[in-house]
């Protein structure tokens, strides 16, 4: 405690002297503000033009890459919707063709199908007409053996001089 | 001045003595100067100079070490000036307010990091510039000049007429305002660095070890804010200065 009453003493002490102070304003205020002016010129020259130079340079060179990537990125994705689109026509066009060839070959199947059903028809017709042909054949030949028996049955029976 | 001296013989610890309002005057043709705070600006001054030019030897688009650090400073710097005077017109004041805050803020510190008591000079003792009256009112004084140059510059005379708006009443305050600008920034941060070694001196005085070390931490936070406070308020007195005053 004793200190600090002794100490607020001898800055009274200080402060009455002609000389010396806390608040001693002398040539140290221009000449500070000069160097102050010098160093600011100095730092001026040294610190905040190059490297706000480099900063700014950066961020240009920052901003312009974005840029280009951006329109790189555009233009990607326009290719990627061009090249989307055109697979699709592509696509539609091969299942055109395919849809085409399809019906082509059903087309060309039903008349296949039905030349060779009108053929077996035809041949059926054929064995038909042949089976009926034989048919009347061996009954035309049926009869005449029935009729020869018959006469040899008659013959038998009543003698030949009374058949011939 | 006997109570002084009886102070002084009367000192146990001559480690921790106190030193207020002594100075280690130079005399420069009549002009009578402080040594000791030329001397520490010069060190604050040669520091902020190397950073620079370890940060600007080499640029670099990919920055790295010094340069990347100093970027960092210099986008503070940028951000601060941006945020006080707007995105038009920060570019050219960058210089002005960033050397204010760097040379503030390395000044501040270098009070309370660099063992300046080691070197000895006579009547006085070495401590942070910004512990002078002088140097605070310098720095004070430009940025009155500044904002009063930033001001002309873009309306001419025409920046008296905004001391008439809102309202002609309000002129004499704008004016008085003129006056207690320059006068709380020096005085706030005048203020400041010297209670702050001032509380730093008397602890140690009181209790060599340990228990100052709080109020150290405390100091190099309160060193920051002043320079960032310093910084902040003339960059927005610029700011104030160049805003255009119709609706």
């Amino acid at each position: 405690m004793t200190y600090w009453t002794i100490f607020l003493a001898a800055e009274a002490a200080a402060e009455t002297t002609t000389e010396g102070g806390l608040f001693d304003i002398n040539a140290t205020l221009p000449l500070m503000a000069l160097q102050f002016l010098i160093l600011m010129a100095v730092l001026n020259s040294l610190f905040y033009k190059p490297l706000g130079k480099a900063i700014d340079q950066r961020s240009d060179y920052v901003r312009n890459s974005l840029k280009d990537a951006r329109e790189l990125k555009e233009k990607s994705e326009m290719l990627a919707a061009q090249y989307e689109k055109e697979l699709r026509d592509v696509r539609r066009q091969s299942q055109d063709i395919i849809a085409k060839a399809k019906a082509e070959a059903e087309k060309i199947s039903a008349t296949k199908i039905q030349a060779a059903q009108q053929e077996v028809a035809a041949q059926k017709q054929k064995a038909a007409d042949e089976i009926e042909a034989q048919k009347a054949e061996a009954m035309k030949s049926l009869e005449q053996q029935v009729d020869s028996l018959s006469n040899q049955i008659l013959e038998k029976l009543l003698g030949a001089e009374l058949v011939g | 001045m006997e109570i002084l001296n009886n102070f002084n013989s009367l000192a146990p610890f001559p480690l921790a003595s106190l030193e207020v309002g002594k100075h280690f005057y130079w005399e420069i043709g009549g002009l009578k100067l402080h040594g000791q705070v030329f001397l520490a600006s010069w060190f604050v001054i040669a520091i902020l100079v190397i950073a620079a030019l370890l940060g600007s030897r080499n640029i670099q688009r990919i920055p790295s070490g010094m340069q990347n650090f100093m970027e960092y400073v210099l986008d503070f710097i940028r951000g601060l000036a941006k945020d006080q005077i707007g995105e038009k017109e920060y570019r050219d004041w960058v210089p002005f307010v960033g050397t204010l805050f760097l040379f503030i803020f390395v000044s501040n510190w270098s009070g309370a990091l660099v063992p300046w008591k080691l070197i000895q000079i006579p009547d006085s003792e070495l401590a942070a510039p910004t512990n002078d009256i002088n140097t605070t009112v310098a720095l004070a004084l430009l940025t009155s000049a500044a904002y009063f140059y930033a001001g002309i510059r873009k309306k001419g005379l025409g920046y008296f007429a905004g001391y008439l708006e809102p309202t002609p009443i309000l002129a004499p305050f704008k004016v008085l305002e003129d006056f207690t600008k320059p006068l709380s920034l020096s005085f706030r941060l005048f203020g400041n660095i010297l209670a702050d070694e001032l509380v730093v001196a008397v602890l140690v005085l009181l209790v060599p070890l340990f228990v100052p070390l709080p109020l150290m931490v405390l100091g190099l936070f309160l060193s920051a804010i002043q320079a960032l406070i310093f910084a902040t308020l003339a960059a927005a007195y610029i700011g104030e200065a160049l805003e255009e005053h119709h609706e």
